[in-house]
């Protein structure tokens, strides 16, 4: 993954690569890691009130907390981005709406602006958790978690292994296609653009160049799937994918109670007292 | 089977992009259908969903579900070769049923569904609040009335929302699909020229494994569809524990040769051994490519060593990682391993199966100096440790002198220019660094520094303080081992990258604001050709219409290709005539500077002379500016008198030692 992207003020975006360091969080087996989130994401889609999402942001920062992810992580939000959220904001904000409150003799109703604030609240939230898997789990240890996590699965005629032996693969080949990708992007950048007057020819080119590059894109894939095949076939087919075992520890059973407990008592408030209307 | 595999994971990694393009991750989904069955498309959409779920969360994961449910249709429609009308009626009927599950969905997720339409609805209520307070100016129509419909006609919609979300999809879906179904079928046009690259087979073992001594009686090869013989006729034999080297230049069937002693058929002639093959078994054959990238298969080194082994081997990874010469690695990503530690990898992954035959199939071709000399001292230490026959097939003629014997195929029916041995050349010292000019350089750069992911906890440095000047008409070569960071130096020059400070001028302006005026022609040549035809591609990549036919075979001309040539499938191309394509677009456009990153690389003595005498006649006779980007330094002492030597992302000043590493 070293072949630069272009331009760039912004800051590069790092995939799938853990934040560098051994911490708690980097130490718990994948599959936990996917079980919550799995979990979470459920919760807050049937119960997206204001407890459920205070609750698993606390979730959030106190892991981010424990695995040491620095502020860094972050994309750089682009400028448009924070204008639209300003701009719901505003708009959420002057609807009014129940519950009002009293300022300096100004009756402000909050109703709109608060359910604005959820549903952001809410998208932040769920993109954190999933940030949270990729930085700090090693992609080397998903497939493997895959495969047991899919173990029970396997009773119904599923075939897991094969599933996770092709998600092994391909987050190898992730990097090596990456870098194929920018160098095709640069390639293209490279390129002397076309001036073209009318908007149906400029359509048209358009829609030629996205031929082109996808075309471009699946002969280099498929290039490099025939030598990884040729690789496999020299190793005698599929088989183990991963040298350590891998499972729950005594760790993740901790790990998985706790997220159990906050997510319970959330739900409970949520059903019972705080329950958002 | 294996190449199955390997094609859906990696179609896998295409889709998230794709779809993030333009709506076209559905075209390698619908690939897949076309070519396999539906269990290649679950595999490839559980591998796709989960890496966009990793990289972008839930929306990725759902956009990847969402190309497999269409590109599976397109597929459908397009192995039973309908038509439009086809794809409109399946995009109706698929737009009903995904709108009714996403309608569904919702019905039971009624808090979700609530929150969203009452944040919805705020926004409308808001805006139209806004409306009504504006002041009645004359000029302004009538805001209240407008701001009462636009609330209305908003709560009006939501109360029918079931049939919009599902008129909604059923018309996004169709448009999708229509668009999907055509890409693909461009698509699946170009692929009908790739040729099959994928050589292995692994027959079904029922015998005992024994691969050696195998004898080979008057074996001859030929390819089907092709008119002339690959191999032969061969006759020779390998022993059990002999260390045997077979050389011979490209196209004298050297690849061919080790198909034949991992267990493919020949066309005619005898193949003779105690058992069957073994293709990657205990106590088998085991082979080694050439690629080291494709060649490791595992995300983590001790991963990749048992990678493939039947489940429940026992392998002591650390003793066979110590013997290669990686002890310490195991818990490194192989993603940072450098060509020859990769290869040093590999042959540790083939000593886990203890082969009775190993087979190395030109695999120093792609690695720096300093892993070849890695590399070699690990293969020829083979046969003293372990029950094993090594044949090492190379066209380096000094690295046969380690075996027992060698074999060489020269003398098939080759034709003669080709059958000249690539000699390995000692690096020169550095020279020319420091020598001063009065005219203007083309380029400069100015205390160059690179960081990747700045800001970031993976920050890494790649370059730092980098100096020097171009000038006009100078052949400049920029050697330095893998990671030393001269392809990110290279991306600089030609503008492709900014570096992090510092500065690179083109003539006295930012390169990065004058991108495609210097040409850059990048080690993958097949990624910088983006046209289906030599025409279109020449054209495209150098601004003229493609039916100025006389431009295009001038250009052509210039690196010595055949105008017959210019209406010739991209991918029916040899690799030496790819890269002279590639230079054809790039030097039409008369760049100020040409770079070239690992041109020879792949190449074979021929083809990579014939190309160096090219490039030194375009710089000789045409002034044009030469920097070329190495790990080698063979053949390039005419081109690029100047050298500059990188080393860890800095430039030596001082000349280094030979061979620039030690």
């Amino acid at each position: 993954m070293t072949a630069p992207t272009r331009k760039q003020q912004r800051r590069q975006v790092v995939l799938l690569r853990p934040v560098p360091g051994r911490t708690v969080i980097h130490d718990l087996w994948a599959g936990t890691k996917l079980i919550v989130v799995a979990a979470i994401g459920v919760l807050l889609t049937f119960y997206p009130g204001w407890v459920p999402i205070g609750a698993v942001a606390a979730l959030v920062l106190a892991t981010m907390r424990l695995a040491r992810i620095p502020r860094g992580v972050l994309p750089s939000i682009p400028r448009w981005l924070w204008f639209l959220l300003a701009l719901g904001g505003v708009t959420a904000a002057l609807s009014g709406g129940s519950p009002v409150i009293e300022l300096f003799g100004l009756d402000l109703g909050l109703g709109g602006l608060l359910k604005f604030l959820r549903i952001t609240a809410l998208s932040i939230v769920l993109l954190a958790l999933g940030g949270m898997v990729s930085w700090t789990t090693n992609v080397a240890e998903v497939a493997p978690a895959v495969a047991k996590l899919g173990r029970p699965l396997r009773r119904l005629r599923i075939p897991v292994d094969e599933w996770a032996v092709t998600l092994a693969l391909a987050l190898r080949a992730f990097p090596m296609l990456i870098d194929e990708f920018r160098t095709l992007y640069a390639a293209r950048s490279l390129r002397p653009r076309s001036v073209l007057t009318t908007r149906r020819a400029r359509r048209r080119r358009w829609a030629l160049e996205a031929v082109d590059l996808i075309a471009a894109a699946v002969i280099v894939a498929l290039r490099r799937a025939d030598e990884m095949g040729d690789a496999i076939t020299a190793r005698g087919g599929a088989g183990q994918i991963s040298a350590a075992p891998s499972g729950p520890k005594r760790l993740d059973w901790v790990a998985l109670s706790v997220v159990a407990l906050v997510c319970g008592a959330a739900l409970a408030l949520e059903l019972t007292l705080l329950g958002t209307t | 089977m294996a190449a199955l595999c390997a094609a859906t994971a990696i179609i896998a990694v295409v889709v998230p992009f794709a779809a993030g393009i333009s709506l076209l991750g559905t075209v390698p989904m619908g690939l897949l259908v076309y070519r396999f069955r539906i269990r290649v498309l679950i595999a490839a959409t559980v591998a796709g969903a989960t890496i966009a779920f990793l990289i972008a969360g839930m929306g990725g994961f759902m956009t990847v579900i969402n190309c497999a449910y269409i590109g599976l249709l397109i597929g459908l429609i397009l192995r039973r070769g309908r038509g439009t009308f086809t794809v409109l009626g399946v995009g109706l009927v698929a737009g009903a049923v995904f709108g009714a599950a996403v309608v569904a969905a919702l019905a039971i997720l009624v808090r979700l569904r609530h929150l969203i339409f009452e944040s919805m609805t705020a926004n409308v209520d808001g805006i139209a609040a806004f409306m009504a307070g504006l002041p009645n100016w004359r000029w302004l129509p009538d805001m209240e009335a407008s701001a009462e419909r636009l609330r209305s006609g908003f709560a009006t919609a939501l109360n029918y929302w079931p049939y919009l979300l599902g008129g909604w999809s059923v018309i996004i879906i169709t448009v999708v699909m229509l668009m999907g179904w055509w890409a693909l079928s461009q698509v699946i046009n170009r692929l009908v020229v790739i040729p099959d690259v994928h050589k292995l087979d692994s027959a079904p073992d029922t015998a005992t494994i024994a691969p050696v001594p195998v004898r080979l009686t008057d074996v001859r090869f030929r390819y089907p569809e092709s008119d002339h013989e690959a191999l032969g006729p061969v006759t020779l034999s390998i022993e059990p524990g002999e260390h045997v080297a077979v050389t011979g230049p490209n196209g004298s069937g050297k690849t061919t040769l080790m198909l034949m002693l991992a267990g493919r058929e020949p066309s005619s002639g005898t193949v003779d051994r105690p058992g069957s093959v073994g293709l990657g078994r205990l106590g088998g054959t085991a082979v080694i490519l050439q690629h080291p990238e494709s060649q490791v298969l595992g995300t983590r080194v001790a991963d990749d060593v048992v990678w493939g082994l039947p489940p429940g081997t026992e392998t002591d990874v650390h003793r066979l990682l110590t013997e290669v010469g990686l002890d310490g690695l195991a818990e490194r990503d192989t993603g940072g391993l450098s060509g020859g530690e990769l290869q040093r990898l590999a042959v540790a992954a083939a000593l886990a199966r203890e082969p009775s035959l190993l087979i190395a199939d030109e695999v120093t071709s792609m690695v720096d100096q300093e892993g070849r000399d890695g590399l070699l001292a690990v293969l020829s230490g083979l046969t003293d440790h372990h029950q094993m026959s090594l044949v090492h097939i190379t066209h380096y003629n000094d690295e046969a002198d380690s075996a027992d014997r060698a074999i060489d195929l020269t003398g098939g029916d080759g034709d003669s220019d080709n059958t000249e041995m690539v000699e390995t050349t000692e690096a020169p010292a550095a020279k020319g660094v420091l020598k001063p000019r009065r005219e203007a350089p083309v380029l400069e750069l100015i205390d160059v520094n690179h960081e990747y992911g700045s800001g970031t906890p993976w920050a890494t440095e790649a370059l730092r303080d980098i100096n020097f000047a171009v000038h006009e008409g100078d052949g400049v070569l920029i050697h330095g081992l893998n990671g030393s960071g001269k392809s990110t130096l290279a991306w600089i020059m030609a503008g492709l990258a900014e570096p992090t400070s510092g500065s690179c001028l083109l003539d006295g302006v930012p390169a990065s604001d004058q991108v495609g005026a210097v040409a850059i022609s990048f080690q993958a040549a097949r990624l910088q050709l983006l046209r289906s035809r030599v025409d279109l591609e020449v054209a495209s990549a150098a601004g003229f219409s493609p039916r100025d036919r006389a431009r295009v075979i001038k250009a052509l001309a210039a690196v010595g290709l055949d105008a017959t040539l210019a209406d010739r499938r991209i991918d029916q191309l040899s690799g030496g005539q790819m890269r002279r394509v590639v230079l054809a677009g790039l030097l039409a456009r008369s760049p100020r500077a040409l770079i070239l990153d690992e041109p020879l690389a792949g190449l074979d003595g021929a083809s990579a002379r014939g190309l160096l005498r090219l490039l030194e006649n375009l710089r000789r006779n045409e002034g044009l500016t030469v920097i070329v980007i190495s790990h080698d330094f063979t053949g390039l002492e005419d081109l690029c008198p100047r050298i500059l030597h990188l080393q860890d992302g800095v430039l030596a000043t001082a000349p280094t030692a030979a061979g620039g590493m030690a």
